[in-house]
């Protein structure tokens, strides 16, 4: 489980994170929801030290940090070896090819050998369909076939946690269609994932848990069930106002 | 005509082989190594930690004087005070090492510019990605980000080179006999000014043609992964 407690992070004297506590389930698959802006991938790279809040606590089962503390080189290392991020444009490394950008990292940082990370990245590989793609370059891939990609790369350092920050964001359906398969495979695996995302409909099948964040507070935490079936005034807004519908002005 | 250029050519393609093209590749390569340093000095942001922060800041303040001097001064000055002046002050230095310590110093100004640049051209989206992978900053830069500026940085450090060779002749203010002094020679003797200094430009024409080729096949080589570069 990741619990966050009283998390602030200031950008420019502006509160992006108000005094926000969360908690994150193990072997769950919350799904992060909020308007643009609203605080939710500063949030989630948080969890992962990319964004440094200025105070709060984060307390990742044998690992504590708080973040008004200096965090050593250490404690930093123990985080990040137990979250992987996928981001929304996947960041792929464009110099390596598709199975280098895949292994670098497990044989660089987790010093595993050579063999044992191909092997892993090519049945990681043959898992999203993209096995014949291994000695390509990225570059010569499809968003959708790159994103699958950084979710190996993700995967193959064996995370506790995928944070995905909105990972479909950038793909056209088709392509969303190929990697939200996967990633609602992945929860039905039981792998612990934090989901930034826009898409309510794949939010809804997959989510075990639902946050919902706006102005970088927290206006619902918990079922997918109560948030979809019985929201509030708010997210009864919010969902319609992403909904298209020709009856509707402009405001 | 053809008579002087072929007794006066073996003389002056020696001259380019004996000074023109070595004071150009060691300058050349002694350069680059103070551009990477000197880039990676003013691109890394030292750690919190005061006993390195404190040193690194006056490291780079040592990095931003050197390419200020070198960048606003002409490198013939630069070339007459360390071989002419530099003896005043008790440093005497053979013309070729002289040479080679102006023209590195100011090859490597020019290029901790271009490399800095590449550097800061490679998007943070990959540092991220690195760091997520719990990278360090090191074998981020090693593995990521400066194979990826290299490929950047290649064409204007190609200029750099090529712009190098051409004032290897000034190298002949400091009694260097390189290819162009041994040209202003025989035209001391043949009175063919025109003729002479054109054989000269021509020379210098024809290796700056072949570097031009290996920057392409390098460009060739480091650009096999991005889009439309395999056919």
């Amino acid at each position: 489980m990741i619990t966050l407690k009283n998390v602030i992070k200031k950008y420019g004297g502006k509160e992006v994170l108000k005094d926000l506590s969360v908690d994150f389930p193990d072997g769950k698959t919350t799904v992060i929801l909020g308007p643009s802006g609203s605080g939710k991938s500063t949030l989630l790279r948080s969890l992962d030290l990319l964004v440094r809040p200025e105070s709060g606590t984060l307390d990742f089962g044998d690992i504590k940090l708080n973040y008004a503390e200096p965090v050593s080189k250490k404690l930093s290392f123990d985080i990040r070896k137990k979250t992987s991020m996928v981001f929304q444009n996947w960041n792929l490394f464009p110099n390596l090819t598709v199975l280098q950008n895949i292994t670098t990292a497990p044989m660089t940082v987790l010093k595993k050998s050579k063999q044992e990370t191909e092997e892993r990245a090519r049945q990681l590989l043959g898992q999203v369909g993209l096995a014949e793609y291994a000695d390509r370059y990225p570059s010569q891939l499809s968003g959708g076939q790159q994103q699958r990609i950084s979710i190996c790369r993700a995967l193959a350092m064996d995370p506790e946690y995928v944070l995905l920050d909105e990972p479909t964001s950038a793909l056209d359906p088709e392509l969303e269609t190929q990697v939200l398969l996967i990633l609602e495979e992945l929860s039905k695996m039981g792998q612990s994932m934090i989901i930034v995302t826009h898409n309510m409909e794949f939010a809804r099948s997959v989510a075990d848990k639902i946050v919902f964040v706006e102005n970088g507070d927290i206006l619902f935490d918990g079922t997918p069930d109560d948030f979809f079936n019985h929201p509030t005034t708010r997210i009864k807004d919010f969902l319609s106002g992403i909904t298209f519908d020709d009856s509707k002005t402009l405001k | 005509m053809w008579h002087i250029i072929i007794t006066s050519l073996p003389e002056m393609i020696s001259a380019m082989l004996q000074y023109t093209i070595p004071l150009a590749i060691i300058s050349f390569i002694f350069g680059l190594i103070l551009a990477v340093l000197t880039a990676l000095i003013k691109f890394i942001q030292p750690s919190e930690n005061k006993l390195i922060k404190y040193p690194w800041l006056a490291l780079r303040a040592v990095a931003n004087f050197y390419v200020w001097v070198f960048r606003s001064t002409p490198l013939l000055v630069q070339l007459f005070i360390i071989f002419f002046g530099l003896p005043s002050a008790g440093v005497q230095l053979s013309p070729f090492i002289a040479a080679v310590i102006g023209f590195s110093m100011n090859t490597g100004a020019y290029a901790s510019e271009t490399i800095r640049s590449a550097l800061l051209s490679v998007p943070q989206d990959q540092w991220d990605a690195a760091f997520t992978l719990n990278f360090t900053t090191k074998q981020t830069l090693m593995k990521i980000v400066l194979p990826q500026a290299i490929r950047i940085a290649l064409p204007p450090l190609s200029n750099s080179f090529i712009s190098l060779v051409k004032d290897t002749s000034l190298a002949s203010s400091i009694t260097i006999l390189e290819m162009f002094q041994v040209s202003q020679q025989i035209t001391a003797k043949n009175y063919q000014p025109l003729l002479m200094y054109t054989l000269a430009a021509f020379l210098y024409a024809v290796v700056c043609t072949l570097l031009t080729f290996l920057q392409h096949y390098l460009e060739r080589r480091t650009s096999k992964y991005v889009k439309g570069s395999e056919a």
